[in-house]
């Protein structure tokens, strides 16, 4: 009588590597053939960490080789993907880095992450056409306040205390690793208004403002977060900002 | 846009984003090109601005990798879905799926796993083909599998399984002369006897790849399906046993690894059309000296 | 809080939008990423044999107290183990 593995035990078994050989595989040359099994469980750890490593380069430059294929694997082995579309797969991946012990020497190295995956993200999403910087020269004045924007869906800002885009940018565009001032904090805006993704570091309070802006809220609303959040917020250098960014994909007056 | 979507008889290349530029720079002439369907699922960006700009100039074939056929679990709707959205958007002339799953229960395994060949399995498989083909409104093509592992509860022969979905579902196949020479190999068969074996009438396109040589446990053999190195000489004789009982069809060029400059493929795809010109003589003289 | 109080008066963001529209666009960090990333590799793929292959039966334990890797090029600062400027940009092709 012969065994039958379901998929079920062919697929912990591709899994957890102290399982054996599902019952019932087998080949010519032995029953229950560990290399050949080994096959399908190398494919699977190692596409999914090739899949990880396309999204977070910067990362796997950071800490090397091996020890981002190690990290990689252990998260990909306990958060396989859901979806079969491999782009969406691993955003959760820089909450796992922030409580990776062995990873701790890098404070940076989550928010770096975050960095990675948001450049992924607006390089996969819907496009869109931002409005011409005229569109903002004929606002009626009277009603600033309440005028709200939306963004175009590749718009990403983040937050970090560490200098994210000068740790992202060096490794991504310098022929020559240029030293970062560990010590500075860094925002960041990243947006894709046609094919290229543009990385921009903000000034002060410009991440509140825009997530305020981003979340709809009105600009008179977004501006007054804003200058309590960071006293030294300069609304006309942020409206600035805001407009030569290409970001805002519908005005609604 | 080409508007007639079918793939010609000659050969194509997979295309890859490190040749997006190139290949709108110079446009090299040849049959067609295929892409793996799940690249470009994502919303917008580059991959579908690329895409759309290649489409304009080449047939196009969409090669899906997810979809599971082979799965115990229920087919993924939504996939189905973003699959039919695809073939619409390109207006694709083939496509084609793997005889193997890869998603259980909701985890997705992304590795083209192994059916052990019974009646249970072949009408899950031909529920599964049945069910895509009526989704997608068209026929697909099923590719056969590079296997590692074999199973004790296994009744038919892989060719006897993939000759039955044909023949119950009328799907096509797609012969992927590498996978012959690589399951045949780690099987201790011969790919020869396979390639006469197989059921061509159904055959709608071929896929060549290379592969690398590994051993098992006893120290023989094992090759795995790595599409990164060039289609070796005895695949090339595989391929020409094949293309005579088959006839021409279209032929891809495949390279998911090591990605070669874009002449090289263009090379082995150049390679390819030349077998498929000899047999096209070789049915005309034939036809010529029927007369 | 009030919502007068809140609110920025309708003058001073007029004349903010006003200064902002003379403004050279350099307002944000402006440097942007031109020549990298337009076209990423894409992660589907159906090649086998990722990392080493057959690599089922190697018995390396990431887990827990075993761990003994530690992150190798840290390239952020003057004292990077591997010494400034020894890495090539990121292969991403154009």
């Amino acid at each position: 009588m012969t065994t039958q593995p379901g998929q079920n035990d062919f697929a912990a078994a591709l899994i957890d590597r102290a399982l054996p050989v599902p019952d019932g595989v087998t080949s010519w040359t032995q029953p229950l053939p560990a290399r050949r099994f080994g096959v399908y469980r190398n494919n699977v750890s190692g596409a999914l960490v090739e899949a990880l490593a396309v999204r977070y380069p910067v990362v796997k430059r950071l800490v090397g080789e091996e020890f981002f294929r190690a990290m990689a694997r252990d998260y990909a082995l306990h958060n396989l993907p859901r979806s079969p579309v491999l782009i969406y797969y691993g955003a959760d991946f820089p909450d796992f880095i922030a409580g990776f012990e062995p990873a701790g020497a890098l404070p940076y190295l989550a928010d770096v992450a975050r960095l990675d995956s948001a450049h992924w993200e607006s390089y996969h999403a819907k496009d869109a056409i931002a409005v011409p910087q005229g569109a903002f020269a004929s606002l009626a004045p009277a009603t600033l306040a309440n005028v709200a924007f939306e963004f175009l869906p590749s718009v990403r800002i983040l937050s970090s205390p560490h200098p994210i885009v000068a740790i992202w940018r060096t490794n991504t565009e310098d022929a020559a690793v240029q030293p970062v001032d560990l010590t500075l904090a860094e925002d960041a805006l990243v947006a894709r208004p046609e094919m290229a993704v543009e990385v921009r570091t903000l000034p002060a309070g410009a991440a509140v403002f825009l997530s305020a802006l981003r979340d709809g809220r009105p600009l008179g609303e977004a501006a007054a977060t804003a200058l309590q959040t960071a006293a030294n917020f300069n609304l006309s250098q942020n409206l600035a900002g805001l407009i030569a960014a290409r970001i805002t994909a519908r005005i609604i007056p | 846009m080409i508007t007639v979507a079918t793939i010609p008889a000659r050969t194509g290349i997979g295309l890859k984003p490190q040749h997006y530029q190139e290949i709108l720079r110079d446009r090299p002439g040849f049959g067609f090109f295929e892409v793996h369907a799940e690249n470009y699922m994502g919303a917008g960006g580059p991959p579908h601005h690329y895409l759309e700009a290649v489409r304009k100039d080449y047939p196009l074939s969409l090669h899906g990798v997810a979809l599971s056929i082979g799965g115990e679990s229920p087919l993924n709707r939504d996939h189905l879905a973003r699959l039919k959205a695809l073939l619409e958007r390109y207006d694709c002339g083939l496509f084609s799926e793997h005889l193997a799953w890869s998603t259980h229960e909701d985890a997705y395994l992304d590795d083209l796993l192994p059916v052990p060949y019974t009646g249970k399995t072949l009408q899950r498989v031909c529920d599964h083909v049945n069910e895509t083909q009526d989704f997608l409104g068209r026929q697909m093509l099923l590719e056969n599998p590079s296997t590692y592992v074999q199973f004790e509860e296994s009744t038919m022969t892989e060719i006897d399984f993939i000759s039955q979905i044909a023949t119950r579902t009328g799907c096509g196949l797609l012969l992927d002369v590498n996978n012959v020479f690589v399951t045949c190999k780690n099987h201790n068969m011969d790919p020869n006897a396979y390639i006469d074996a197989f059921p061509v009438e159904h055959v709608g396109e071929i896929h060549l790849a290379g592969h690398d040589e590994r051993r098992d446990d006893t120290g023989a053999p094992l090759l795995i399906d790595a599409h990164g190195s060039p289609v070796v000489n005895r695949v090339w004789k595989l391929y020409e046993r094949a293309i005579s009982r088959v006839g021409p069809v279209p032929t891809l060029i495949e390279r998911d690894a090591n990605v070669p400059p874009l002449a090289d493929l263009l090379a082995e795809a150049a390679r390819a059309d030349r077998v498929l010109d000899a047999e096209r003589q070789r049915r005309n003289s034939h036809a010529v000296a029927a007369e | 809080m009030t919502k007068t109080t809140n609110m920025i008066s309708a003058l001073a963001l007029a004349s903010a939008l006003g200064a902002a529209l003379a403004t050279a666009p350099l307002a944000f960090g402006a440097e942007m990423e031109k020549c990298y990333g337009v076209a990423l590799k894409g992660q589907n793929d159906c090649k086998a044999g990722e990392g080493t292959s057959c690599a089922g039966t190697s018995t390396i334990d990431y887990q827990g107290n075993a761990w003994k890797l530690v992150p190798t090029g840290s390239c952020v600062s003057m004292d990077t183990p591997l010494g400034k400027g020894s890495l090539e940009p990121i292969e991403r092709p154009a």
